[in-house]
């Protein structure tokens, strides 16, 4: 696919020189009469003079043009050769600095719908992927034939209540069992809102996966059970519903929807959806979410009631005592965290497939920083690099895309081979720092066994996870103040806040150290969302935190 | 391995004569042979000879060598490294279940012959079926004479072999009393669904995968092996059931008889809740294996560190670790059992070694029990990390009242100390 050549980008490439050439001017008076070196002062005296010429010579000094008059003695600056290069890659459009503003005034605008990343979750066979599903047709997302065609299937499949839910569980295995297994990316458009959608697996043994969302995500959509029995199940201590909202909450989720679902199963009680509420707050403001920041709503999925609007029969009952917002006012509602749009820019892979085109792509948030098309991005860790062909956010091909943004990349001239999901996409110039060991601060959850030094946990960053043990437990903190209450402790038991030091482990257990990768990993006070970890042990999560520092 | 000759007087000082056979004996030997024994061994050493014109000729000469021993090294190749190859049919080692453990021996040469001289460098390499004779001058303590026996103890190769996968990874693991080799290791990516690509994308990459594992299943788990006791495939989620599954269906269509015999007799199908080889010991502890396996070394293990773990949450003070830590446990008498791990007796420095002999020999005498670890299990990597010692206790002790007791002991002693060099001087 070759677009359009924007007509503004030859003068958008000499601004571009002549922005380095300044800077470079600007840079360098100060330095040579420190140095009194001559040779550099003639040099940039050279500089300047070829950039106010205006050429069309890049201003890069001496050497370039050397080379340039080496070249042209060779006699391989031949015209079709130059008009080649130019045709090459797509170029980068426009320089840093003002794409930088073009982003901010874009997001300022008071027009222009906030776009803003979701993870439903909840406990397994809440109706997640079917209020998702219902949601998507709803919105006019889901297209009829579709809807059709699921329903049919299902029916043929024996499961016709998970009609809307197969319009998210596109896999075999996950229609064949009827759970979701694997995050389920979907766009929504709101009034005001634009929704990327993870749909989350709720099953215990899917967490990894549920993770993987969760850090995606800037909100939750929590999706309760509400018929007899079903919901106490959930919020039971090995219930999802608990652990899914604490996961969010360590990994910095604040703003919480949480739909009580299936309440036509308990005749619209209006008892049972005050009782579950109060449950749910109360832990909500145990877990430390914000009581403003958390919205509750009444739904049913299947019936589609409350969705968009309480029109019809099946939401007669409810109408009776409720009339506050539905489910799509409240997330069109929601208030997309402020992004860091001049931070370095950081894409955290979470998944790799083939393009369309030629090429691979994948799929990433981008946790600061802008990226744009025709600019070259590192992958780090490895020594590939590549360049971004196409952007495309929601299904659409777009320039550019900033923090915050969940997008879709087609990279070429880069080794597949080299990518996997935890891959880390940055700048050249500016490249994520990657790390065996490092210390965090973090909060041990309500586990049985103590954390001992040495305990082999798995560590969740962004959507890989990887063995690792807790090498050092270097103190005890107070949970108010942050000091420290005793150093070296023995062993770490439940609801502890601790500095430890943690080490990636080699997974053979004969090979030598040198076998342990090291993973892109910034400290907290760097890059917040490169820097949260969850620690796991035993298909429990055991703790969560922050990296303080990089050791090595 | 055979033991070929062996005198060992009172004292400790002797010397053992053994022939290994295979990986595990290496691991063995190493585990035996320390810094400052004496070890003979045939090798092959290079010497040179200077004619009477000048002239050098350098020619290869088999002959027996005693080394007093400076430095050993134990190398067991480990599964190819390639782990994020797409393509993993390209970086599978081709020796299969070749011997891949070396033992290297590096030390001077006590005993002088015609080609080298005395106190010459010399790095033995040890090979399967040849004797080797190790001879310590009072080093022959309680752990190393039952290490001998542990070694000679007839039953050869790996006993258990296990597939540890999830989506896209997987791990073929070979257990045998005292090692756990990972002889292979896929892994490949496989597309998540999602709305762009479908779900196409991903069953198909997940179709290759399973054959992927049945190819390196056929190559690397010696499953025709009437030793082999058990396999065991063990995944979070469902992967487990696809791959038997999976690999039930090929193998009849392949018409493979043995591997559908060894599969539907010899396969369990475990759940751990990582993909990871560390759940191997989750894999060890599971009731289906135990059960099967109970007087396994490594069944043993994973349950001794499992009881440890546990104590450690329902009663911290019946559970303690750490050299220092467990040391004055022993002094009280308090140790039920206890668990230490292979490393420690590998120490350098001869006084360490004889430190937890000691300890061993100590908590023996009164009837507890003592779990060696081996290093090369899974569960003895997590000891490992926990300093490598650990004990259950048969009565709770405070960790801080028994410290302040050693200090003040320590303290009076000293002062006893100052008192009789007064009185002294």
């Amino acid at each position: 696919m070759i677009r359009a050549v924007p007509p503004k980008k030859p003068a958008a490439k000499i601004m571009k020189q002549s922005v380095s050439a300044t800077s470079s001017r600007a840079s360098t008076p100060p330095i040579t009469p420190k140095k009194g070196n001559k040779k550099l002062a003639s040099m940039t005296k050279l500089a300047k003079s070829t950039s106010q010429s205006g050429t069309a010579t890049p201003p890069r000094g001496v050497v370039a043009d050397q080379r340039q008059l080496d070249l042209s003695g060779m006699n391989l600056g031949s015209k079709e050769d130059v008009t080649n290069v130019v045709e090459e890659p797509p170029k980068v459009a426009i320089a840093k600095e003002k794409l930088i503003e073009e982003v901010k005034k874009t997001m300022e605008a008071e027009t222009q719908k906030k776009g803003l990343n979701l993870v439903v979750i909840g406990h397994v066979d809440a109706g997640k992927s079917t209020l998702m599903g219902r949601l998507l047709y709803e919105l006019g997302r889901m297209d009829e034939k579709t809807k059709v065609a699921n329903e049919r299937g299902s029916n043929k499949a024996g499961k016709a209540s998970f009609a809307w839910a197969w319009g998210l569980d596109g896999t075999a295995e996950e229609r064949e069992r009827g759970i979701t297994m694997d995050i389920a990316m979907q766009y929504l458009s709101t009034p005001h809102r634009h929704i990327t959608i993870l749909d989350a697996p709720g099953h215990k043994e899917f967490i990894p996966n549920m993770i993987s969302g969760a850090a995606q995500a800037d909100c939750a959509l929590l999706v309760v059970d509400a018929s007899t029995g079903e919901f106490e199940a959930g919020f039971d201590r090995a219930g999802q519903t608990r652990e899914h909202l604490i996961l969010v909450r360590s990994l910095g989720v604040t703003q919480v929807v949480v739909a009580i679902n299936k309440l036509d199963q308990v005749s619209w009680d209006q008892v049972r959806y005050g009782d579950i509420c109060d449950l749910l707050r109360a832990f909500l403001i145990q877990s430390g979410f914000q009581p403003s920041r958390t919205k509750f709503v009444p739904v049913s999925a299947m019936q589609g009631v409350n969705l968009l609007s309480r029109q019809g029969d099946d939401a007669k009952p409810l109408r009776f005592w409720y009339d506050g917002p539905t489910l799509v006012d409240l997330l069109d509602k929601l208030e997309p965290p402020s992004r860091d749009i001049v931070a370095p820019l950081r894409i955290p892979i979470s998944n790799i497939f083939k393009g369309q085109s030629a090429g691979i792509a994948v799929i990433g948030r981008i946790c600061g920083g802008i990226v744009q098309v025709g600019e070259r991005l590192r992958a780090l860790p490895g020594d590939e690099s590549g360049i971004v062909k196409m952007i495309e956010v929601e299904d659409k091909s777009v320039e550019w895309a900033a923090s915050g943004t969940a997008c879709t990349l087609h990279l070429i001239s880069i080794d597949p081979v080299q990518l996997s999901i935890g891959t880390v996409l940055c700048a050249p110039s500016e490249l994520v720092s990657l790390a065996m060991t490092f210390t965090a601060r973090i909060i041990v959850f309500d586990i049985q066994i103590p954390i001992t030094p040495g305990a082999t946990v798995e560590l969740f960053h962004h959507s890989r996870d990887l063995p690792a043990t807790v090498s050092k437990l270097i103190s005890t903190l107070d949970k108010g103040s942050g000091k420290v209450v005793k150093s070296n402790p023995r062993v770490l038991s439940k609801g502890l806040s601790a500095e430890v030091q943690i080490s990636l482990r080699t997974s053979s257990l004969s090979g030598s150290v040198s076998t342990v990768k090291s993973i892109p990993i910034e400290p907290f006070s760097v890059n917040k969302e490169m820097g949260r970890i969850l620690l796991r042990r035993g298909g429990e999560t055991i703790a969560a935190g922050v990296v303080l520092a990089l050791v090595g | 391995m055979k033991l070929v000759n062996k005198y060992v007087d009172k004292r400790g000082s002797g010397h053992v004569t053994l022939r290994p056979e295979d990986d595990e004996d290496m691991w063995h030997l190493y585990n035996l042979i320390q810094k400052g024994d004496f070890v003979r061994a045939p090798t092959i050493r290079r010497v040179q000879t200077i004619s009477s014109t000048g002239s050098t000729d350098s020619h290869r000469v088999r002959l027996n060598l005693t080394l007093e021993v400076g430095a050993v090294e134990f190398s067991s190749s480990p599964a190819p490294s390639g782990t994020s190859s797409a393509d993993p049919s390209n970086d599978q080692s081709a020796s299969g279940l070749a011997s891949t453990a070396a033992l290297h021996i590096a030390g001077r040469v006590t005993s002088e012959n015609q080609h080298v001289k005395l106190g010459a460098f010399h790095t033995l390499d040890v090979e399967a079926n040849r004797d080797v004779r190790i001879e310590k001058a009072d080093g022959w303590d309680s752990v190393a004479l039952s290490r001998v026996e542990e070694a000679i103890l007839p039953g050869k190769g790996a006993e258990v072999g296990a597939i540890v996968c999830g989506e896209g990874t997987a791990a073929f693991c070979l257990l045998s009393q005292h090692m756990t080799l990972v002889a292979h290791r896929i892994s490949v990516h496989i597309p998540r669904k999602s709305g762009a690509s479908g779900a196409s994308q991903h069953e198909k990459a997940l179709t290759k995968f399973y054959t992927t594992i049945y190819d390196a299943f056929l190559r690397h788990i010696p499953y025709s092996n009437p030793s082999l006791r058990a396999i065991i495939i063990a995944s979070p989620g469902w992967v487990r059931d696809t791959v038997h599954d999976y690999m039930l269906s090929e193998a009849t269509k392949r018409g493979d008889k043995t591997l559908y015999r060894a599969l539907k007799d010899k396969a369990f199908r475990v759940h751990v809740n990582s993909a990871h080889v560390h759940s191997l010991v989750e894999v060890l502890k599971s009731p289906e294996v135990t059960t099967q396996l109970k007087e396994t070394k490594f069944a043993r293990e994973g349950v001794a560190l499992d009881r440890f773990y546990k104590m450690l949450a329902s009663d911290e003070m019946r559970a303690w670790y750490g050299p220092d830590h467990v040391a004055f446990a022993a002094d009280r008498g308090a140790i039920g059992t206890l668990l230490i791990s292979d490393e420690l007796f590998r120490a350098s420095e001869p006084a360490v070694r004889k430190k937890y002999v000691a300890i061993v020999e100590a908590v023996q005498q009164k009837g507890a029990e003592v779990v060696i670890f081996s290093s090369m299990h899974e569960s003895g990597q997590q000891l490992n990390q926990l300093t490598g010692i650990a004990a259950l206790l048969t009565f709770p002790l405070d960790v801080e009242v028994v410290e302040a007791e050693e200090r003040e002991a320590e303290e009076e002693r000293k002062q006893q100390e100052a008192q009789t060099d007064q009185a002294s001087s």
